[in-house]
């Protein structure tokens, strides 16, 4: 979490100066944004971290930014402040996707209580995704006579109804198997469905 | 005693007795310049009456050239006493004709003197006796004086100003005057014209001096007519009077008090009603001084301002003041009068008349007091209307200072805190600070309730001012606002409250027409412009849905309204607010899209 960079995109200067000066005295690395689109220019590298943005903004609001950062390769957690929370702006918010949302003026324990939680998450994030990934990468090894095995393996069929339903040969259904749980290095049927759907594949179509 | 004797000198007494009379009549009242006139016309007919009966009863040529010769100067004292009388009493033109004629006439006084024996002859060479009134008097009989024709030609061009002055004065529709005295002053040049020319051709023979008794029939004309002028003047006395009582009844009924201020004399004539109206007693003597002194002290100066400058300039002067009466509430008095001045231009009397106005001016200020409230509660609903915007205004610095705050105790925990940094905290801290208390004394000028106050005011400033409040909103609402102020503009006449008031209306209403569009840009343009030289106009113009066509003259009705929300009173207070300012506030559709509210404002001068 040392490597991990609080992103603070504000268009008024002064309390962009100060939130960053806190979050600095309160050990976080920083960096600062004037506006939405620098923030979305500069963002090119794969680090850990997270979004404090101002709602409201000229231009880009702090919605837009989120909306723009989900689409990229390098998402981040974005956590919301607004000069004054009327019920108007909180509803727009919410419904626009914003999952934490403060006032500038919230008490400092609120604040960087919140920044720690997007950091926490921002690590859950990176590591769910990798894991993903990885899986992905093992998948992507059977091949596509394996993979409809599988499905039909997933769906709990029997070697010789998978045999009937793709018309090969019993024992071809069990090389196949055996190649699927070899690549993927599971033993037991039940640790192959987990781990499918951990990779999100399409458990049972 | 002979009668010719008796009759002269009683013409002569006659024209005496009467210059007696009206002598002092201009020694009284030096602008009655006819009576002087006529005064001289009647000695200098008494005394032609004297050399006349010299002549009548001469006994030797010489006798006879030298009361001619003296009867001259009397003739030309006449004549000029004439022709005065003339310019005077009937208002004659063609002046000259009048100097030309004395001009001609007083050259000739000196022929008279130079040349011959007289005016009318070279020499005398015998008298001859004439029967007159039953005894012989004495004719002249000579060679005559071709000098004679310039003192003809002078009676002749006083004959034509004589008959062109009657001639006038009846156009002029004074009838009798110019019959009566023109006439008769006509007559009198054209008789003696008569009786001279012919003898001067030698055409008759010469006949006894009769200059007399038409000189007595012109002065007893004369008198007759100033006498009758003060007969009319007497019976105008007696109807002024009444006029008087009239309009003093009107006056009473009108509950006007009058006043008739003798300026020379300091003396003060006030009507009951007026004394009544200033807390004086029916029967006090009063002075202007006095009257000034019950003007409320803050009007006081304004009002003398006025009194004297109606004295320098001609005409009249209205002047509204207060009244601060010994034991009562204050009296709101509107006044008009005109001061009178003499033939030298000085100011002679003043008159004038005051009502109570204290009425009407308690309902105006009933209505200007409405009117601030009503303007008050529009402005405080506008506020209402960004209130979220301004939180969020005041939250930015708020916030700031807060997070610098918590930062620098952050940074004093440090084992060697970065004193550098620290203090660049503190000034942000201070910066900040002034930023919301800037903020709030925006807020709070818009809220406060105070009279109108008309000052000069920077038109740049003033939106730039308001376009400070609504950033905010409008980069919540993503619209952008411009401003198109060109550097060369006026100052305009207004109270800066207000004219905030009515922009902060008509841009939020144009904000308001681009909710849920997406089509196109949502823009809000606010432009300045001079406009002629006296007015400069404001423009908001928007890209929004424009105004519906049956709605344009709707809108500034009071309670119309398009929103959901609106009570429709924006539109109708800042109308009222630029009409009290003298300008003039409108809408319009634009030709591609949106509306456009225009209004103008006085340029200060």
């Amino acid at each position: 979490m040392a490597e991990a960079t609080v992103h603070v995109v504000d268009d008024d200067e002064s309390f962009l100066m100060a939130m960053s000066r806190l979050l600095r005295a309160s050990g976080f690395d920083t960096r600062t944004y004037a506006s939405a689109r620098e923030f979305l220019a500069q963002r090119c590298r794969d680090e850990p971290g997270c979004v404090v943005v101002d709602l409201r903004m000229p231009d880009l609001g702090g919605l837009e930014l989120q909306a723009t950062l989900a689409t990229t390769q390098y998402p981040l957690p974005v956590l919301f402040l607004t000069g004054h929370a009327d019920t108007a702006s909180t509803v727009r918010a919410m419904r626009g996707g914003a999952e934490d949302f403060l006032e500038k003026t919230a008490a400092k324990e609120v604040l960087l209580e919140a920044v720690r939680r997007a950091l926490v998450r921002d690590r859950q994030d990176r590591d769910a995704r990798s894991h993903r990934d990885e899986l992905r990468a093992r998948f992507a090894a059977i091949s596509s006579r394996e993979r409809e095995v599988l499905d039909h393996v997933l769906r709990g069929r029997l070697n010789k109804q998978i045999a009937g339903d793709l018309g090969i040969h019993e024992r071809t259904v069990k090389v196949h198997r055996k190649a699927i749980m070899t690549k993927l290095s599971v033993r037991s049927v039940a640790a192959l469905a987990q781990l499918s759907q951990e990779a999100g594949l399409p458990s049972s179509a | 005693m002979s009668l010719v004797t008796v009759v002269w000198s009683m013409i002569a007494a006659a024209c005496l007795t009467l210059a007696a009379v009206h002598l002092p009549v201009w020694w009284r009242n030096r602008e009655a310049r006819a009576s002087l006139a006529f005064a001289i016309a009647a000695v200098s007919s008494a005394a032609i009456a004297y050399f006349e009966l010299h002549m009548l009863k001469a006994q030797t040529p010489h006798e006879f050239a030298a009361a001619l010769r003296w009867a001259h100067v009397p003739v030309v004292f006449l004549l000029l006493a004439l022709a005065a009388f003339a310019y005077h009493y009937l208002d004659a033109g063609w002046r000259w004709l009048a100097i030309g004629g004395i001009a001609l006439r007083l050259v000739s006084l000196v022929l008279n003197f130079t040349t011959g024996v007289n005016l009318n002859y070279l020499e005398i060479t015998r008298l001859s006796s004439l029967p007159l009134l039953g005894e012989q008097v004495s004719v002249a009989e000579g060679v005559i004086n071709p000098a004679m024709a310039v003192g003809q030609l002078g009676v002749v061009l006083l004959s034509v100003f004589f008959a062109a002055a009657a001639i006038k004065s009846w156009r002029q529709g004074r009838r009798a005057g110019a019959v009566f005295v023109g006439g008769s002053l006509t007559f009198f040049t054209g008789a003696a014209l008569a009786r001279g020319l012919p003898v001067y051709w030698h055409l008759v023979p010469p006949s006894p001096n009769m200059l007399s008794p038409l000189c007595l029939v012109i002065v007893a004309v004369m008198g007759y007519s100033l006498s009758a002028d003060l007969l009319r003047a007497n019976r105008l006395v007696v109807e002024l009077s009444e006029r008087e009582r009239e309009a003093e009844l009107a006056a009473d009924a009108a509950n006007l008090g009058t006043w008739t201020r003798d300026i020379v004399r300091d003396k003060l004539v006030a009507s009951r009603k007026l004394r009544e109206l200033f807390g004086f007693s029916a029967t006090e003597r009063l002075n202007a001084e006095q009257l000034v002194q019950r003007v409320h002290v803050d009007d006081r100066a304004a009002f003398r301002d006025r009194l004297s400058q109606a004295a320098r300039r001609r005409g009249d002067y209205q002047s509204e003041f207060r009244l601060v009466l010994p034991d009562g509430p204050l009296r709101w008095i509107a006044a008009h009068g005109r001061v009178d001045f003499d033939a030298r231009n000085r100011p002679l009397r003043s008159c004038g008349a005051c009502i109570d106005i204290t009425d009407r001016k308690e309902a105006e200020q009933e209505m200007l007091r409405l009117r601030q409230d009503i303007a008050h509660v529009g402005r405080v609903s506008v506020m209402g209307q960004i209130s979220s915007a301004l939180a969020h205004e005041i939250n930015q610095p708020l916030g700031a200072i807060l997070r610098n705050a918590e930062a620098a105790a952050l940074f004093m925990q440090h084992e060697s805190p970065d004193l550098h940094e620290i203090t660049a905290i503190l000034e942000d801290i201070r910066k900040d600070d002034q930023r919301a208390s800037e903020v709030i004394d925006r807020i709070r000028a818009l809220l406060r309730r105070e009279e109108v106050a008309m000052t000069k005011l920077n038109v740049r400033s003033v939106l730039g001012d308001v376009a400070t409040l609504l950033r905010p909103d409008a980069a919540a609402r993503h619209v952008g606002l411009e401003l198109k102020v060109p550097a060369d503009l006026p100052a305009v006449r207004g109270d800066q409250v207000q004219v905030q008031q009515v922009l902060l209306n008509l841009i939020l209403n144009g904000m308001d027409s681009l909710e849920g569009l997406v089509e196109r840009p949502r823009a809000v343009t606010v432009t300045a412009r001079r406009d002629g030289p006296a007015s400069v106009e404001i423009s908001v113009s928007d890209s929004g849905r424009g105004i519906d066509a049956g709605h344009v003259d709707r809108i500034f009705e009071p309670f119309f309204t398009t929103k959901a929300k609106g009570i429709g009173m924006g539109l109708s207070i800042s109308r009222g607010i630029i009409e009290a300012h003298g300008g003039r506030l409108w809408a319009e559709n634009n030709a591609d899209v949106g509306a456009t509210f225009r209004f103008t404002l006085p340029v200060a001068v």
